[in-house]
């Protein structure tokens, strides 16, 4: 015959809740950690959009022409000369004429632009960041469809993450002692941020 | 002949495209899927842009410049010489790649008209400025600034290959 259970012995709803708790904080920590660092880095990434180019890799390089380019620029031989002052092979995207001194050659990895009058081109040539460039888009959510669903179950399971983090500890350590006063900090400064911005 | 295949390179390019079908147009596409079929040539709406205001077109052309930041907007070569306009799209919703330029792209979305400032004419300058590494002069913005242009909503974009 199995032993009987004293009321006594039986965990309190209050530990069977924290239980719970920590349970659900485990598990999705684990499955968030992956995505939670592509979100974070990327971030980071777009968050300094205005000094730095988080998606590519663009460079420029000038050179100076041989003379009388605005004679030869309908030449059918421009583009390759222009090309091969770059040392590049090409194929040619496209050209387009934006002004009547200045040329654009399109290429695959790039485009030159060139100030006919000036007789100067610049080569800005293009290069993903791979790995950023795929954290963004997933940051972003580019691809949109079945990601932004994703999206929404991971943006859920971070705020189930917050929620269970708060009870994680109990005591003076937890949200209701000096827990709680950091959780205070967390919500007020950003809203006396924002009183301070109005 | 080959002065005239390049002739060729540089029309097509910047091709004249009256009102043409655009049913046979295949590309990769970027937002919604397109619902119109006939092309409005970019040169007719930069003609009487007020007529076209709010107005749901499809354009086609050359792609000339990609937002080199956010991917939120490009600008597409009028069948007309040395002109374009700029397609805007919602941050976020379609993110043009700056491997598009050069390629032929047809878009669809509604023309809108912006009228700025002095101030947020030379806002913009400096904003497009920064983006192309270029040096900032204030006195190319003389004045208030009437923009007409696009805000898309969807584009199919030839692959280079096709596009060549």
């Amino acid at each position: 015959m199995p032993p009987q259970r004293s009321s006594d012995d039986r965990p309190r709803a209050g530990v069977r809740w924290r239980g719970w708790n920590r349970v659900l904080h485990r598990t999705l920590g684990y499955l968030c950690a992956g995505l939670t660092i592509v979100y974070a880095v990327s971030g980071l990434a777009v968050n300094h959009i205005a000094d730095w180019n988080p998606n590519y890799i663009i460079r420029t390089d000038t050179v100076t022409l041989a003379p009388g380019s605005a004679e030869r620029a309908t030449s059918p031989d421009f583009a390759a000369e222009v090309l091969s002052a770059f040392d590049l092979g090409g194929p040619v995207v496209g050209m387009y004429r934006p002004e009547p001194g200045r040329l654009d050659v399109f290429l695959d990895g790039g485009a030159i632009e060139v100030d006919l009058v000036a007789g100067e081109a610049v080569y800005e040539s293009v290069r993903d960041r791979p790995v950023l460039r795929a954290f963004n888009a997933l940051h972003l959510n580019e691809p949109k469809g079945v990601w932004t669903l994703a999206a929404d179950l991971f943006a859920v399971a971070l705020l189930l993450l917050a929620l269970t983090g708060l009870f994680m500890v109990k005591g003076r350590k937890g949200v209701g002692g000096r827990g709680g006063w950091y959780v205070a900090a967390g919500v007020v400064l950003p809203l006396v941020y924002l009183l301070l911005l109005r | 002949m080959r002065r005239a295949a390049f002739a060729s390179l540089l029309v097509v390019a910047t091709a004249a495209c009256a009102d043409a079908d655009a049913s046979a147009f295949a590309g990769d596409p970027y937002g919604e899927p397109l619902t119109l079929t006939e092309v409005t040539p970019i040169s007719t709406i930069l003609d009487a842009p007020e007529e076209f205001l709010g107005e749901r077109v499809l354009v086609e052309g050359q792609v000339v410049a990609v937002c080199e930041e956010r991917g939120c907007w490009v600008d597409i070569a009028s069948d007309r010489q040395y002109e374009k306009i700029q397609i805007k799209v919602d941050d976020g919703v379609i993110t043009f790649p700056l491997s598009m330029r050069g390629r032929q792209a047809l878009v669809e979305g509604t023309v809108e008209k912006l009228e700025l400032t002095h101030e947020q004419a030379l806002a913009a300058a400096e904003e497009r400025a920064r983006e192309h590494g270029e040096t900032f002069d204030p006195s190319t913005v003389t004045g208030p600034e009437t923009i007409y242009r696009i805000r898309g909503i969807g584009a199919l974009v030839r692959d280079a290959a096709a596009t060549q």
